[in-house]
Protein backbone atom coordinates (compact mmCIF):
# COMPACT_ATOMS: atom_id res chain seq x y z
CA UNK A 1 0.00 0.00 0.00
CA UNK A 2 1.24 3.51 -0.77
CA UNK A 3 0.99 6.74 1.24
CA UNK A 4 -1.43 8.08 -1.38
CA UNK A 5 -3.73 5.09 -1.01
CA UNK A 6 -3.80 5.56 2.75
CA UNK A 7 -4.52 9.25 2.29
CA UNK A 8 -7.43 8.32 0.01
CA UNK A 9 -8.62 5.77 2.53
CA UNK A 10 -8.67 8.35 5.30
CA UNK A 11 -10.48 10.86 3.14
CA UNK A 12 -13.36 8.42 2.77
CA UNK A 13 -15.88 8.66 5.54
CA UNK A 14 -15.18 6.01 8.18
CA UNK A 15 -12.29 4.77 6.06
CA UNK A 16 -10.12 4.40 9.13
CA UNK A 17 -12.58 1.87 10.57
CA UNK A 18 -13.14 -0.01 7.35
CA UNK A 19 -9.65 -1.54 7.35
CA UNK A 20 -8.32 -3.33 10.37
CA UNK A 21 -4.68 -2.61 11.14
CA UNK A 22 -4.28 -6.39 11.04
CA UNK A 23 -4.82 -6.07 7.28
CA UNK A 24 -1.41 -7.24 6.03
CA UNK A 25 -0.46 -4.53 3.52
CA UNK A 26 -1.85 -1.71 5.61
CA UNK A 27 -0.15 -2.89 8.79
CA UNK A 28 3.23 -3.19 7.12
CA UNK A 29 2.93 0.28 5.58
CA UNK A 30 1.86 1.84 8.86
CA UNK A 31 4.85 0.28 10.61
CA UNK A 32 7.31 1.59 8.07
CA UNK A 33 5.76 5.06 7.46
CA UNK A 34 5.62 7.28 10.52
CA UNK A 35 3.49 9.96 8.84
CA UNK A 36 0.78 7.54 7.73
CA UNK A 37 0.86 5.77 11.09
CA UNK A 38 0.28 9.07 12.84
CA UNK A 39 -2.54 10.03 10.45
CA UNK A 40 -4.27 6.69 10.95
CA UNK A 41 -3.99 6.90 14.73
CA UNK A 42 -5.35 10.47 14.71
CA UNK A 43 -8.31 9.41 12.55
CA UNK A 44 -9.13 6.49 14.83
CA UNK A 45 -8.69 8.57 17.98
CA UNK A 46 -10.94 11.26 16.52
CA UNK A 47 -13.70 8.77 15.78
CA UNK A 48 -13.48 7.24 19.29
CA UNK A 49 -13.42 10.60 21.08
CA UNK A 50 -16.38 11.95 19.13
CA UNK A 51 -18.28 8.79 20.06
CA UNK A 52 -17.77 9.73 23.71
CA UNK A 53 -19.70 12.95 23.15
CA UNK A 54 -22.96 11.08 22.73
CA UNK A 55 -24.82 11.88 25.87
CA UNK A 56 -28.27 10.46 26.50
CA UNK A 57 -30.09 12.92 28.71
CA UNK A 58 -33.77 12.87 29.50
CA UNK A 59 -35.74 15.78 30.93
CA UNK A 60 -35.84 15.92 34.71
CA UNK A 61 -39.15 15.88 36.65
CA UNK A 62 -39.23 19.68 36.94
CA UNK A 63 -38.54 20.36 33.29
CA UNK A 64 -42.11 20.50 31.96
CA UNK A 65 -43.65 22.34 34.94
CA UNK A 66 -40.90 24.97 34.55
CA UNK A 67 -41.58 25.17 30.81
CA UNK A 68 -45.30 25.67 31.45
CA UNK A 69 -44.51 28.50 33.85
CA UNK A 70 -42.26 30.15 31.26
CA UNK A 71 -44.88 29.73 28.53
CA UNK A 72 -47.47 31.32 30.78
CA UNK A 73 -45.05 34.20 31.48
CA UNK A 74 -44.49 34.60 27.76
CA UNK A 75 -48.23 34.72 27.08
CA UNK A 76 -48.70 37.26 29.88
CA UNK A 77 -45.77 39.19 28.44
CA UNK A 78 -47.36 39.17 24.98
CA UNK A 79 -50.70 40.27 26.41
CA UNK A 80 -48.91 43.00 28.37
CA UNK A 81 -47.25 44.22 25.19
CA UNK A 82 -50.62 44.34 23.40
CA UNK A 83 -52.26 46.14 26.34
CA UNK A 84 -49.35 48.56 26.58
CA UNK A 85 -49.66 49.35 22.88
CA UNK A 86 -53.42 49.81 23.32
CA UNK A 87 -52.83 52.08 26.34
CA UNK A 88 -50.43 54.20 24.31
CA UNK A 89 -52.94 54.36 21.48
CA UNK A 90 -55.67 55.37 23.98
CA UNK A 91 -53.48 58.23 25.18
CA UNK A 92 -52.90 59.36 21.63
CA UNK A 93 -56.56 59.24 20.56
CA UNK A 94 -57.63 62.55 22.28
CA UNK A 95 -54.57 64.34 20.90
CA UNK A 96 -55.33 63.03 17.41
CA UNK A 97 -59.01 64.03 17.74
CA UNK A 98 -58.05 67.57 18.82
CA UNK A 99 -55.70 67.78 15.84
CA UNK A 100 -58.45 66.72 13.42
CA UNK A 101 -60.93 69.22 14.90
CA UNK A 102 -58.36 72.05 14.72
CA UNK A 103 -57.62 71.21 11.11
CA UNK A 104 -61.33 71.24 10.29
CA UNK A 105 -61.82 74.61 12.04
CA UNK A 106 -58.88 76.17 10.20
CA UNK A 107 -60.14 74.86 6.86
CA UNK A 108 -63.66 76.18 7.45
CA UNK A 109 -62.51 79.55 8.80
CA UNK A 110 -60.39 80.22 5.72
CA UNK A 111 -63.42 79.57 3.54
CA UNK A 112 -62.20 76.47 1.79
CA UNK A 113 -61.23 76.78 -1.88
CA UNK A 114 -62.55 80.21 -2.90
CA UNK A 115 -61.67 81.66 -6.28
CA UNK A 116 -58.45 83.64 -6.08
CA UNK A 117 -58.69 87.48 -6.16
CA UNK A 118 -58.01 89.31 -9.40
CA UNK A 119 -54.47 90.48 -9.99
CA UNK A 120 -53.81 94.00 -11.30
CA UNK A 121 -51.78 93.65 -14.47
CA UNK A 122 -50.16 96.17 -16.76
CA UNK A 123 -52.47 98.01 -19.18
CA UNK A 124 -55.12 98.11 -16.50
CA UNK A 125 -56.13 94.61 -17.25
CA UNK A 126 -57.40 92.43 -14.45
CA UNK A 127 -56.10 88.94 -14.84
CA UNK A 128 -57.63 86.22 -12.78
CA UNK A 129 -55.36 83.63 -11.28
CA UNK A 130 -57.64 80.88 -12.46
CA UNK A 131 -58.08 77.64 -10.63
CA UNK A 132 -57.73 74.42 -12.62
CA UNK A 133 -61.46 73.78 -12.43
CA UNK A 134 -62.14 77.19 -13.95
CA UNK A 135 -59.73 76.66 -16.82
CA UNK A 136 -61.28 73.31 -17.74
CA UNK A 137 -59.72 73.35 -21.19
CA UNK A 138 -61.65 71.43 -23.80
CA UNK A 139 -59.79 68.31 -24.86
CA UNK A 140 -57.06 68.70 -22.16
CA UNK A 141 -56.56 65.56 -20.10
CA UNK A 142 -55.03 66.03 -16.69
CA UNK A 143 -53.19 69.13 -15.60
CA UNK A 144 -52.93 71.73 -18.45
CA UNK A 145 -49.46 72.88 -19.47
CA UNK A 146 -48.13 76.34 -18.63
CA UNK A 147 -48.53 77.46 -22.25
CA UNK A 148 -52.14 76.26 -22.35
CA UNK A 149 -52.88 78.15 -19.12
CA UNK A 150 -51.23 81.31 -20.47
CA UNK A 151 -53.14 81.07 -23.72
CA UNK A 152 -56.38 80.65 -21.77
CA UNK A 153 -55.65 83.63 -19.49
CA UNK A 154 -54.69 85.88 -22.38
CA UNK A 155 -57.78 84.87 -24.34
CA UNK A 156 -60.07 85.56 -21.39
CA UNK A 157 -58.24 88.77 -20.48
CA UNK A 158 -58.57 90.35 -23.95
CA UNK A 159 -62.15 89.23 -24.33
CA UNK A 160 -63.67 89.93 -20.89
CA UNK A 161 -61.48 91.63 -18.36
CA UNK A 162 -60.20 94.81 -20.03
CA UNK A 163 -61.54 97.58 -17.79
CA UNK A 164 -64.19 99.71 -19.44
CA UNK A 165 -64.48 97.60 -22.54
CA UNK A 166 -67.54 95.42 -22.83
CA UNK A 167 -67.03 91.71 -23.06
CA UNK A 168 -67.38 90.27 -26.54
CA UNK A 169 -70.29 88.15 -25.39
CA UNK A 170 -71.94 91.08 -23.57
CA UNK A 171 -71.51 93.67 -26.37
CA UNK A 172 -74.76 94.86 -27.98
CA UNK A 173 -75.29 93.33 -31.31
CA UNK B 1 -56.19 -2.57 19.61
CA UNK B 2 -55.61 -5.89 17.89
CA UNK B 3 -55.65 -4.11 14.54
CA UNK B 4 -52.74 -1.86 15.58
CA UNK B 5 -50.46 -4.87 15.98
CA UNK B 6 -51.00 -5.80 12.32
CA UNK B 7 -49.99 -2.33 11.07
CA UNK B 8 -47.04 -2.08 8.71
CA UNK B 9 -44.25 0.44 9.57
CA UNK B 10 -45.56 2.72 6.79
CA UNK B 11 -49.06 2.66 8.26
CA UNK B 12 -47.68 3.31 11.73
CA UNK B 13 -45.62 6.22 10.38
CA UNK B 14 -48.67 7.65 8.65
CA UNK B 15 -50.73 7.36 11.81
CA UNK B 16 -48.00 9.15 13.79
CA UNK B 17 -47.83 11.91 11.19
CA UNK B 18 -51.61 12.40 11.32
CA UNK B 19 -51.54 12.49 15.13
CA UNK B 20 -48.67 14.94 15.04
CA UNK B 21 -50.57 17.12 12.57
CA UNK B 22 -53.57 17.24 14.91
CA UNK B 23 -51.33 18.13 17.87
CA UNK B 24 -49.62 20.89 15.87
CA UNK B 25 -52.97 22.40 14.89
CA UNK B 26 -54.19 22.29 18.49
CA UNK B 27 -50.91 23.82 19.72
CA UNK B 28 -51.19 26.55 17.09
CA UNK B 29 -54.58 27.40 18.54
CA UNK B 30 -52.92 27.87 21.95
CA UNK B 31 -53.45 24.44 23.52
CA UNK B 32 -50.41 24.08 25.81
CA UNK B 33 -51.21 20.48 26.67
CA UNK B 34 -51.07 19.54 22.98
CA UNK B 35 -47.78 21.42 22.68
CA UNK B 36 -46.31 19.46 25.60
CA UNK B 37 -47.44 16.15 24.09
CA UNK B 38 -45.79 17.19 20.84
CA UNK B 39 -42.57 18.06 22.63
CA UNK B 40 -42.54 14.81 24.57
CA UNK B 41 -42.41 12.95 21.25
CA UNK B 42 -39.26 14.85 20.23
CA UNK B 43 -37.57 15.90 23.48
CA UNK B 44 -35.08 13.02 23.57
CA UNK B 45 -33.54 14.08 20.26
CA UNK B 46 -33.36 17.73 21.33
CA UNK B 47 -31.71 16.78 24.62
CA UNK B 48 -29.22 14.46 22.92
CA UNK B 49 -28.16 17.13 20.40
CA UNK B 50 -27.73 19.76 23.12
CA UNK B 51 -26.03 17.19 25.37
CA UNK B 52 -23.24 16.75 22.84
CA UNK B 53 -22.28 20.42 23.25
CA UNK B 54 -23.09 21.03 26.89
CA UNK B 55 -22.24 18.70 29.73
CA UNK B 56 -24.06 19.85 32.88
CA UNK B 57 -27.61 18.56 32.98
CA UNK B 58 -28.89 21.87 34.30
CA UNK B 59 -27.30 23.72 31.35
CA UNK B 60 -28.77 21.20 28.90
CA UNK B 61 -32.21 21.75 30.42
CA UNK B 62 -31.79 25.54 30.24
CA UNK B 63 -30.93 25.39 26.55
CA UNK B 64 -33.77 22.93 25.90
CA UNK B 65 -36.16 25.37 27.58
CA UNK B 66 -34.95 28.09 25.23
CA UNK B 67 -35.47 25.78 22.25
CA UNK B 68 -39.03 24.90 23.27
CA UNK B 69 -39.89 28.50 24.06
CA UNK B 70 -38.65 29.61 20.63
CA UNK B 71 -40.63 26.75 19.07
CA UNK B 72 -43.77 27.84 20.92
CA UNK B 73 -43.40 31.43 19.77
CA UNK B 74 -42.70 30.42 16.18
CA UNK B 75 -45.33 27.69 16.01
CA UNK B 76 -47.97 30.00 14.51
CA UNK B 77 -45.74 30.39 11.43
CA UNK B 78 -45.26 26.62 11.11
CA UNK B 79 -46.63 25.41 7.77
CA UNK B 80 -49.25 22.69 8.31
CA UNK B 81 -48.26 19.37 6.78
CA UNK B 82 -44.50 20.08 6.98
CA UNK B 83 -42.41 17.63 9.02
CA UNK B 84 -42.02 18.81 12.61
CA UNK B 85 -38.76 17.05 13.58
CA UNK B 86 -36.45 18.88 11.09
CA UNK B 87 -38.08 22.19 12.03
CA UNK B 88 -37.44 21.58 15.72
CA UNK B 89 -33.92 20.37 14.93
CA UNK B 90 -33.22 23.63 13.09
CA UNK B 91 -34.25 25.62 16.15
CA UNK B 92 -32.13 23.34 18.36
CA UNK B 93 -29.06 23.70 16.15
CA UNK B 94 -29.46 27.49 15.98
CA UNK B 95 -29.74 27.68 19.76
CA UNK B 96 -26.60 25.54 20.14
CA UNK B 97 -24.84 27.74 17.58
CA UNK B 98 -25.70 30.87 19.61
CA UNK B 99 -24.40 29.10 22.73
CA UNK B 100 -21.13 28.06 21.04
CA UNK B 101 -20.62 31.59 19.75
CA UNK B 102 -20.85 32.94 23.28
CA UNK B 103 -18.23 30.62 24.74
CA UNK B 104 -14.63 31.49 24.08
CA UNK B 105 -12.62 29.54 21.51
CA UNK B 106 -9.41 28.04 22.86
CA UNK B 107 -6.00 28.05 21.31
CA UNK B 108 -4.51 24.76 20.16
CA UNK B 109 -4.02 22.15 22.87
CA UNK B 110 -0.62 20.71 23.74
CA UNK B 111 0.06 17.42 25.47
CA UNK B 112 1.27 19.24 28.60
CA UNK B 113 -2.15 20.97 28.88
CA UNK B 114 -3.88 17.62 29.32
CA UNK B 115 -4.88 16.29 32.69
CA UNK B 116 -3.60 12.93 33.94
CA UNK B 117 -6.85 11.14 33.09
CA UNK B 118 -6.84 12.53 29.54
CA UNK B 119 -3.24 11.41 28.99
CA UNK B 120 -4.12 7.99 30.37
CA UNK B 121 -7.09 7.59 28.06
CA UNK B 122 -4.95 8.56 25.07
CA UNK B 123 -2.29 6.01 25.98
CA UNK B 124 -4.82 3.33 26.80
CA UNK B 125 -6.67 3.80 23.51
CA UNK B 126 -3.40 3.63 21.56
CA UNK B 127 -2.35 0.45 23.36
CA UNK B 128 -5.65 -1.29 22.69
CA UNK B 129 -5.97 -0.22 19.04
CA UNK B 130 -8.62 2.48 19.58
CA UNK B 131 -11.64 0.45 20.66
CA UNK B 132 -14.93 2.29 21.16
CA UNK B 133 -15.16 3.76 24.64
CA UNK B 134 -17.22 1.49 26.84
CA UNK B 135 -19.41 2.84 29.55
CA UNK B 136 -16.73 2.77 32.21
CA UNK B 137 -17.43 6.15 33.71
CA UNK B 138 -13.86 7.37 34.20
CA UNK B 139 -12.74 6.58 30.64
CA UNK B 140 -15.79 8.14 29.10
CA UNK B 141 -15.48 11.37 31.06
CA UNK B 142 -11.78 11.67 30.22
CA UNK B 143 -12.46 10.94 26.55
CA UNK B 144 -15.17 13.55 26.53
CA UNK B 145 -12.86 16.06 28.20
CA UNK B 146 -10.27 15.43 25.53
CA UNK B 147 -12.81 15.65 22.70
CA UNK B 148 -14.15 18.94 24.05
CA UNK B 149 -10.64 20.36 24.36
CA UNK B 150 -9.93 19.61 20.72
CA UNK B 151 -13.33 20.82 19.51
CA UNK B 152 -12.96 24.05 21.48
CA UNK B 153 -10.33 25.08 18.95
CA UNK B 154 -12.78 24.84 16.01
CA UNK B 155 -15.16 27.55 14.81
CA UNK B 156 -18.72 27.14 16.13
CA UNK B 157 -20.05 26.11 12.69
CA UNK B 158 -17.27 23.56 12.13
CA UNK B 159 -17.94 22.16 15.57
CA UNK B 160 -21.64 21.90 14.86
CA UNK B 161 -21.12 20.15 11.54
CA UNK B 162 -18.65 17.54 12.80
CA UNK B 163 -20.77 16.81 15.86
CA UNK B 164 -24.00 16.46 13.90
CA UNK B 165 -22.32 14.11 11.43
CA UNK B 166 -20.02 12.03 13.62
CA UNK B 167 -21.98 11.95 16.86
CA UNK B 168 -25.58 12.02 15.65
CA UNK B 169 -25.06 10.44 12.23
CA UNK B 170 -27.01 13.09 10.31
CA UNK B 171 -26.85 13.03 6.52
CA UNK B 172 -25.19 15.95 4.70
CA UNK B 173 -28.61 17.10 3.43
CA UNK B 174 -29.98 17.11 6.98
CA UNK B 175 -26.97 19.06 8.25
CA UNK B 176 -27.34 21.58 5.42
CA UNK B 177 -31.03 21.96 6.27
CA UNK B 178 -30.29 22.39 9.98
CA UNK B 179 -27.61 25.01 9.32
CA UNK B 180 -29.47 26.74 6.51
CA UNK B 181 -26.64 26.30 4.01
CA UNK B 182 -26.10 24.35 0.79
CA UNK B 183 -25.04 20.71 0.77
CA UNK B 184 -21.73 21.68 -0.81
CA UNK B 185 -21.04 24.20 1.95
CA UNK B 186 -21.89 21.63 4.63
CA UNK B 187 -19.58 19.10 2.97
CA UNK B 188 -16.71 21.58 2.82
CA UNK B 189 -17.22 22.52 6.47
CA UNK B 190 -17.25 18.87 7.49
CA UNK B 191 -14.04 18.19 5.61
CA UNK B 192 -12.38 21.24 7.15
CA UNK B 193 -13.54 20.37 10.66
CA UNK B 194 -12.29 16.79 10.33
CA UNK B 195 -8.95 17.99 9.04
CA UNK B 196 -8.61 20.50 11.90
CA UNK B 197 -9.54 17.93 14.51
CA UNK B 198 -7.18 15.32 13.12
CA UNK B 199 -4.36 17.87 12.85
CA UNK B 200 -4.83 18.68 16.55
CA UNK B 201 -4.80 15.00 17.46
CA UNK B 202 -1.73 14.28 15.32
CA UNK B 203 0.09 17.02 17.17
CA UNK B 204 -0.93 15.48 20.50
CA UNK B 205 0.11 12.00 19.39
CA UNK B 206 3.52 13.31 18.31
CA UNK B 207 3.99 15.17 21.58
CA UNK B 208 2.94 12.08 23.53
CA UNK B 209 5.50 9.97 21.68
CA UNK B 210 8.21 12.53 22.32
CA UNK B 211 7.31 12.65 26.01
CA UNK B 212 7.36 8.85 26.20
CA UNK B 213 10.76 8.73 24.52
CA UNK B 214 12.14 11.38 26.89
CA UNK B 215 10.80 9.53 29.92
CA UNK B 216 12.28 6.27 28.61
CA UNK B 217 15.68 7.92 28.18
CA UNK B 218 15.59 9.38 31.68
CA UNK B 219 14.86 6.00 33.28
Amino acid sequence: MTCREIEQLLKREGGEDRYSTDHGELASHLKSCRRCGEAMRAARLSSVLLGALRNEITPGPHFYPRLHARLADTEIGQMDAILQAWGLAKQLIPALAVGVVLLAVITLSTGGSRPSPPVQAEGETDLHAFSLEEVNLPGAIGRPSRDQMLAFVLAHGTRCDVRGAPCEDESPR
Amino acid sequence: MGGKKDQTPAERWQETAVREGVLIRQAQEGDQQAFETLLRIHDRHVFTVIGSFVRRKQDVEDLAQDVFLKAYLALRQFRPGAPFAPWLRRITVNTCYDYLRKIRRHAEVTFTDLGESERDVMRSLAEHGYPAIDNQHGDRVAARDLAERILAGLTPKDRLVITLREVHGLEIAEIADALGCTRAAAKVRLWRARRAMQAGLRRLIRQEEETAQREGRNR
